[in-house]
């Protein structure tokens, strides 16, 4: 009874919450000393489920990949929490974040240029391990690096390559099985399958629902192709400068944008801009 | 190994290309060493051109050249009119004194440019960053030469440090530990001159580069896993911008010998500058010509360990070579 309900107290505290994030950018002028402050996201709020995939869709400029950043730490946002298994990263030290950092990951859209072009695909999986001092011995190591090549659905002898060797997808799947090397529980994909043909996006995505299924992985699926949102994700969140617009399932979020008259996706900011212009204050 | 040959063909190539157009434009230039002679009321006309067919000067163009390649086949590189005596007995120790100089300027200069490029990276926009940047923007807005006097005031003034020459009248007499000390102190001004010159090129060569790399994707991948900042440095940034910056190497070692012939001068450092000097106001062809050779066999040497270098430190460059 008493673990019953433990496991109904986890299954409804979500694996990450983000409450009130706001990342603004603070812009000095050339020979002057104003400074222009831009908003590249205000106030957003979310949450991610074990095992649950959350698409995060809107049009070039509206925040998403800096939210993504945000989430693995490469940013700081000017506030907010950014709340993982209930506790806030923003407040915590760089030893106390080191859990946090082995389980969340973030997938970029050019694999080209996220894997480090002098090293070979067995030392881009190892990188992981050393910088957090796991996997056991050299040996354990080998045979973890073996296992997540398997799981990605790469090839053994593709260890000794470098990245410049393999094609989109097969890169994309390395960039995948580094972050499985350190059991992770979230990844974050930016764009993730935007770089790659048709036939390898849907290799890739079944990859990644395969890989949720056995590992129970939350996604936070970041793209624009709204088909590949409604195939992967439970939920979507739409942005639009700066902000989330709308929040529900895949068909309701879709519908109501139509019924509302703004096509699939709102348009992309009027000035052209990659931060919206409205986000856009005068002073700090 | 054939990628080597290769490079070392086309380094003599360059450096035939180099050696015919030194003759034809010494050639094309007004004025000879034997002008000199014509003024002096002690030499008659008839001895200046005996002289002249001495040393092969009244024959053509061309044929001054072949003779000139045969006494280079011989380690020879013509005779110098001033000095009377082979080129090559006059250029080696001289030349020996300048790769000295330039070799531990070179050394001190990535010593220093390294770090400062990388630390100033590092702190991209912070006040580091625009100190280091206000610091080299000095350095290079000052004259080689007024560096020079400078740091020759410097030990006038103080007495730390000698103020010309390679070794004191007394060194050769004191152990060789006195005799390391006292070729250090005569080294340091001259090397420090040299090292300053070139500092702020590359610091800023370093930086642009690692900036570069910094912004890179898999840079922020390795920081999202929350990679410590020595081990991004020197296992991810450093390597990656190693391409850029070994190009460089072998400019600079190019670009500080030919610094190096102006601050011998100012520094009295008795290596090819001096000499140099001399003979191009002498009009000593064949030592001007064995020098503007010997710079153009160092830059070419120092571009072929840098290819070198980057064949064996990028493997992206290993596969698409033969």
């Amino acid at each position: 009874m008493a673990a019953e309900a433990k496991g109904a107290g986890e299954a409804a505290q979500p694996l990450l919450a983000v409450r009130g994030l706001t990342l603004r950018y603070t812009r000095r002028r050339v020979f002057g000393a104003e400074r222009t402050a831009i908003t590249a996201f205000h106030d957003i709020s979310l949450e991610i489920l074990t095992g649950k995939t959350l698409a995060l869709v809107g049009p070039s400029g509206s925040g998403k990949s800096s939210l993504a950043r945000c989430l693995v730490l490469l940013e700081q946002p000017s506030s907010g929490e950014i709340l993982y298994r209930g506790k806030n990263l923003l407040a915590l030290s760089r030893k106390e974040l080191k859990p946090a950092r082995r389980e969340i990951h973030l997938i970029f859209q050019d694999s080209a240029s996220a894997l480090n072009p002098g090293l070979t695909i067995e030392e881009i999986l190892a990188e992981p391990l050393v910088i957090h001092k796991s996997g056991g011995t050299l040996a354990e190591r080998r045979t973890l690096i073996r296992e997540v090549m398997k799981q990605a659905e790469l090839p053994e002898k593709w260890l000794g390559r470098r990245p410049l060797e393999l094609s989109g997808g097969q890169r994309q799947r390395v960039a995948i099985a580094r972050s499985l090397t350190l059991g992770p529980k979230l990844l974050v994909l930016d764009e993730a399958l935007s770089a790659l043909d048709l036939s390898t996006q849907g290799q890739i995505a079944n990859l990644l629902l395969d890989l949720q299924a056995q590992h129970s992985l939350a996604y936070l699926f970041i793209t624009h192709d709204l088909a590949v949102a409604s195939l992967l994700a439970q939920e979507v969140a739409m942005m639009s400068a700066g902000r989330i617009a709308r929040r529900g399932s895949p068909a309701k979020v879709f519908t109501a944008n139509l019924q509302a008259g703004r096509g699939l996706l709102p348009s992309d900011s009027p000035s052209g801009e990659t931060v919206p212009a409205p986000l856009i204050s005068q002073g700090k | 190994m054939a990628r080597v040959a290769r490079r070392i063909v086309h380094g003599l190539l360059l450096l035939a290309g180099v050696s015919v157009f030194a003759f034809a434009l010494l050639s094309a230039a007004p004025g000879n060493f034997f002008d000199e002679l014509r003024l002096n009321p002690q030499v008659s006309p008839e001895t200046v051109a005996a002289l002249k067919i001495q040393y092969g000067m009244d024959r053509p163009l061309p044929v001054r050249y072949l003779r000139w390649v045969a006494s280079v086949a011989r380690g020879q590189f013509g005779y110098s009119l001033s000095y009377h005596c082979t080129v090559g007995s006059l250029l080696w120790l001289r030349a020996r004194n300048t790769l000295l100089l330039t070799g531990f300027a070179t050394l001190l200069a990535w010593m220093v440019a390294l770090p400062w490029g990388v630390l100033e990276a590092l702190h991209r926009g912070g006040w580091v960053d625009r100190m280091g940047g206000a610091v080299t923007a000095v350095l290079l807005a000052i004259p080689d030469v007024l560096l020079g006097l400078l740091l020759l005031l410097f030990a006038a003034r103080t007495g730390w440090f000698p103020t010309g020459g390679m070794a004191s009248v007394d060194a050769a007499s004191a152990a060789f530990l006195g005799r390391l000390q006292d070729a250090a102190l005569h080294l340091f001004l001259p090397v420090v001159a040299l090292a300053l010159g070139t500092i702020p090129i590359l610091v800023r060569h370093v930086r642009s580069a690692m900036v570069g790399v910094l912004d890179s994707p898999f840079v922020e991948a390795a920081r999202g896993h929350g990679i410590p900042k020595w081990r991004l440095i020197y296992r991810h940034a450093l390597p990656a911008a190693t391409n850029s910056l070994i190009s460089q190497l072998g400019f600079s070692i190019g670009a500080l010998l030919s610094m190096s012939l102006l601050m011998e001068v100012v520094l009295s450092w008795p290596g090819l500058g001096p000499l140099v000097l001399e003979a191009i106001l002498a009009r000593d062809v064949y030592v001007v010509i064995a020098a503007v050779m010997l710079s153009s066999v160092f830059l070419v040497i120092g571009n072929l360990v840098a290819d070198l270098l980057l064949y064996w430190s990028d493997p992206r460059i290993r596969a698409v070579s033969p």
